[in-house]
This record gives C-alpha cells, sequence and structure tokens, in this order.
C-alpha cells in the first residue's frame, strides 16, 4: 500500500532557498494543470503510444519529485522504465494508481494553499 | 544583460527555471517549450547560456545539444542540461556531447543559481576574450599602416633627396609614380600590384646620389665618358636598395637596375630585350620619359604633349613596350588628371 503524500513545506522551501513566492507559484501551476496531466497520460496510454507515454511518465516524475512525493515519483519511474521497452499493454492498473496519486497530491496541496491563504 | 534561453516540455518547469533565472539578477529568460522553435530561434540570436531538458517530444536534449553546437559561433556558449536524479547515462552523454554541466531535478535552488553563474562568468570572460581580440585586431590594424605611412613617406623622401641634386621635382616623382600606376592598371594588374608600382617607382632613380655633381648637374651633353659615369645610377640605385625585407624595396631595386633598357636591347645597363625586362622597369620607362618629356626643365622646355605622345608611339617596339604605351595613352584623362594634380613648383635657374 502506497504511503499518503504529506507536503512537507520546509523542505520544499530549503530546497527552493526559502522563497515562498516560487513554493507558491509552483503549488498554483501545479493545480492549474493536474487535470491536464493525468489526461496527457492517459490519452498517451489509451493511443498506444509507448514514446508519448513514456514522455508522459517522466514528466509526472519529475513533477511528483518536486512536491517531494518520493512515493509517486517512483510510481511513474515504475511505468516511464515499462514504457522504454515499448511494452505498454498491461499498465492500465498502474496508470489508474498514477493518476489517482495526481489528485491525492493536488487534494493536499489545495488544503495547504487553503491554510495559508 | 545576459539571454538565458530555457528549453522544457513542462510548463512547470519552464517556469521554476524562469523565476530561478530571474532570482540571479542581471538575466532576460526566453523560454520554449519546444526544441525545434529554440532551435530555429538560436539560428538568429546568440544566448548566453542554455538551460535545456533532456526528455522532450521531436528533439531530446541530447540532439538539441548537438544541433546547437553545429551552428556557427555557438560552440563555445554554456549549456546545462537538466536531467532526472536516475539518468547516470545521460548526464555522462550529454557531457561528452557537449554540454557544459548539468542539474538534476527536482531542482535545487542553490545549486542552480551556483551552476548557472559559474556557465554565466565563464560567457562573460569569453565575450571579454572576444572583445579583447577584436580591440587589438583593430589595434594592429592601426599600428601596422601607421609603420607603412612611415615606410612610404621614408622612401619618398629619401627618392627626392636624390633628385635634389638634379633639377627635378617632387612633382616629378609623384607623377611618374601615378603615371606608372595607370599603365599598370591598364594591363590589369591587381590592386596589390598597382599600390606596389606607386609605391617603388619613385625610387628609380635614387642612384643618381653616387653620380658626382660635375656629370650630374653639367648643363650641356655629356662626353661618352661622362655618360658612362651616369649610367652607373641603374646599378647604383639597385645596389642601394636590393634584399631589403620590404617589398616595396625589393621592387624599387628592380625599377632602379631596369627602367633605363630598352625593348630592342639598345638600353642599359645589361641591353636587355623585350619581356626579359622586368614589367616594372618597361612600365616606368614609358612613365619617366613621358614626364621627362613634358616638363619644363632649366636646360628645355617642355614638348607639347602631342608630340611627346608621338615620341612614345614611335618608340613602341624600339624603346618601349608596345603594350606598356597603349595602356598609358588608352588612360589619357586619368594622365591629365595627374598632370593637373601634381604641378610643377618654380624650377631653380642652375
Amino acid at each position: 500500500m502506497t504511503e499518503l503524500f504529506v507536503f512537507d513545506r520546509e523542505l520544499i522551501l530549503d530546497r527552493l532557498g526559502g522563497d515562498e513566492e516560487i513554493v507558491t507559484m509552483m503549488i498554483d501551476l501545479y493545480l492549474q494543470d493536474v487535470e491536464r496531466t493525468a489526461r496527457s497520460l492517459a490519452d498517451a496510454f489509451a493511443q498506444g503510444q509507448a514514446d508519448a507515454f513514456m514522455r508522459e511518465a517522466h514528466t509526472i516524475k519529475g513533477l511528483l519529485a518536486t512536491f517531494s512525493d518520493d512515493a509517486g515519483a517512483a510510481k511513474a519511474f515504475v511505468i516511464e522504465q515499462q514504457a522504454k521497452t515499448g511494452e505498454i499493454s498491461g499498465l492500465q492498473p498502474a496508470v489508474a494508481a498514477l493518476q489517482r496519486r495526481l489528485y491525492e497530491v493536488a487534494d493536499v496541496l489545495r488544503r495547504e494553499m487553503g491554510s495559508v491563504r | 544583460m545576459n539571454t538565458v534561453l530555457i528549453i522544457d516540455d513542462s510548463d512547470i518547469n519552464l517556469t521554476l527555471i524562469k523565476a530561478l533565472v530571474l532570482k540571479l539578477g542581471e538575466c532576460a529568460p526566453v523560454l520554449f517549450d519546444n526544441p525545434l522553435r529554440a532551435l530555429d530561434w538560436c539560428r538568429e540570436h546568440v544566448p548566453d547560456l542554455v538551460i535545456v531538458d533532456y526528455m522532450m517530444p521531436d528533439m531530446d536534449g541530447l540532439k538539441f545539444i548537438s544541433a546547437f553546437r553545429a551552428l556557427h559561433g555557438r560552440n563555445e556558449i554554456p549549456v546545462l542540461m537538466v536531467t532526472a536524479n536516475d539518468q547516470k547515462e545521460v548526464r555522462y552523454e550529454a557531457l561528452l556531447g557537449g554540454a557544459n554541466d548539468f542539474l538534476t531535478k527536482p531542482i535545487d535552488r542553490v545549486e542552480f543559481s551556483a551552476r548557472s553563474r559559474n556557465m554565466l562568468s565563464l560567457r562573460t570572460g569569453q565575450k571579454f576574450l572576444a572583445d579583447r581580440a577584436a580591440h587589438l585586431d583593430a589595434l594592429v590594424s592601426e599600428q601596422t599602416q601607421e609603420i607603412r605611412n612611415r615606410e612610404q613617406e621614408l622612401i619618398f623622401r629619401m627618392s627626392r633627396a636624390a633628385e635634389f641634386r638634379d633639377p627635378e621635382t617632387g612633382a616629378h616623382i609623384q607623377r611618374m609614380a601615378y603615371y606608372s600606376q595607370i599603365i599598370a592598371k591598364g594591363l590589369g594588374l591587381d590592386e596589390k600590384v598597382l599600390k606596389l608600382i606607386l609605391e617603388a617607382a619613385p625610387m628609380h632613380d635614387v642612384g643618381k646620389i653616387g653620380i658626382p655633381d660635375y656629370i650630374l648637374l653639367k648643363p650641356g651633353k655629356l662626353t661618352f665618358e661622362e655618360f658612362e659615369v651616369m649610367k652607373g645610377h641603374a646599378k647604383l640605385g639597385h645596389e642601394l636598395l636590393k634584399g631589403s625585407g620590404s617589398e616595396t624595396l625589393r621592387a624599387g631595386a628592380e625599377i632602379a637596375i631596369s627602367h633605363h633598357e630598352k625593348y630592342d636591347g639598345s638600353g642599359y645597363p645589361f641591353g636587355l630585350v623585350g619581356t626579359k625586362i622586368p614589367l616594372f622597369g618597361r612600365i616606368v620607362a614609358v612613365a619617366d620619359v613621358f614626364d621627362a618629356l613634358t616638363s619644363e626643365r632649366p636646360y628645355k622646355k617642355s614638348w607639347p604633349l602631342a608630340e611627346a605622345c608621338k615620341f612614345l608611339e614611335d618608340g613602341r617596339g624600339k624603346h618601349f613596350d608596345p603594350m606598356c604605351v597603349e595602356s598609358f595613352l588608352a588612360g589619357w584623362d586619368d594622365v591629365l588628371e595627374i598632370r593637373q594634380r601634381f604641378q610643377d613648383e618654380e624650377v631653380p635657374m642652375i
């Protein structure tokens, strides 16, 4: 069972040099794009485009790592590596799990923004 | 202001890197989410730093770096490649393929700032050296021209010194030099040669320095023996100028020894025939004789121009190289302009 996502604001701030403005900007961007990101992953998978699917997984890996979601990034990494082989047919459950993770992170970040503002 | 080109297909990464670049200060970020469009931009613009993601559609970061480096003048621009932590091989490939350094994701601001500042310092140094090289180039050109100008002035004054004891004038030297250039141009010689003959022709009679006054300044006709001494000025001029490291002086040496040769072999000092006479000598022969004929001297009046031209025409194939005469006459308008421009001062009476 994947651990729940916990937003460690101090860790992110530390990595970004204490810049609250940048952290807030990145959270806003994530929330603006999360639907599109999840959809792009699903579309690439549905169309059987292994290369595009691999890039989407790679992008999500980086995105989740930005918020220090190591568990989520690890899921994306597994999908990325599998997609590299060209064989993606059995990955539907992994895709669904990753999409759920994206939304879970979004919920946490929304609550975070709500408490900050 | 440094131009920082950022290429990443992820909006969030573009925005993050842009914000971090702006925090560096004195930097103007240029953003592309497509590497092909970024490459097009690079054809017309020179960034000071490139930050490029690895995994992108259409063209990955490695291929972008390769294509970017292949553009003229872009080989030295610093490039930072952004990769995930787990892509060691990609990083090695990037470094071998032309990236100067890399950034790992998730991006750390301190690391980003340090690496970017290092790259921008490198770029500042490159621009300083390029400017300095250009500045030194200009300085060297200027100094070289100054040296050439001084060399020319020395040559001219030396030539005038030789003519000083002879009732010739500085204007004669300039006129015959320009006449020589007119002939050379009419013969189709290139710019470099035209410049050379203009600079070297004034030295044709420098050997007269070695001729005793009683012969050089004798108003009447020279005896046979006196003329033999006078003829020595050709070899003397050659001796004075030969073997120099300066191309102009070497050309002057050739002109000095050959401008009294005649096309039919009846000239001196060697009695050379036709094209065995160096071309410069054949050219200066026409220029010098024409100017001598058409100049006022204490011992003679100047010839009318038409008579002087007839003298040249009648001398074709005998005294003069026919091609040189034709070339001179073909440039008649220029000849007249030179006569107008360089007029004799009042000639002193002996």
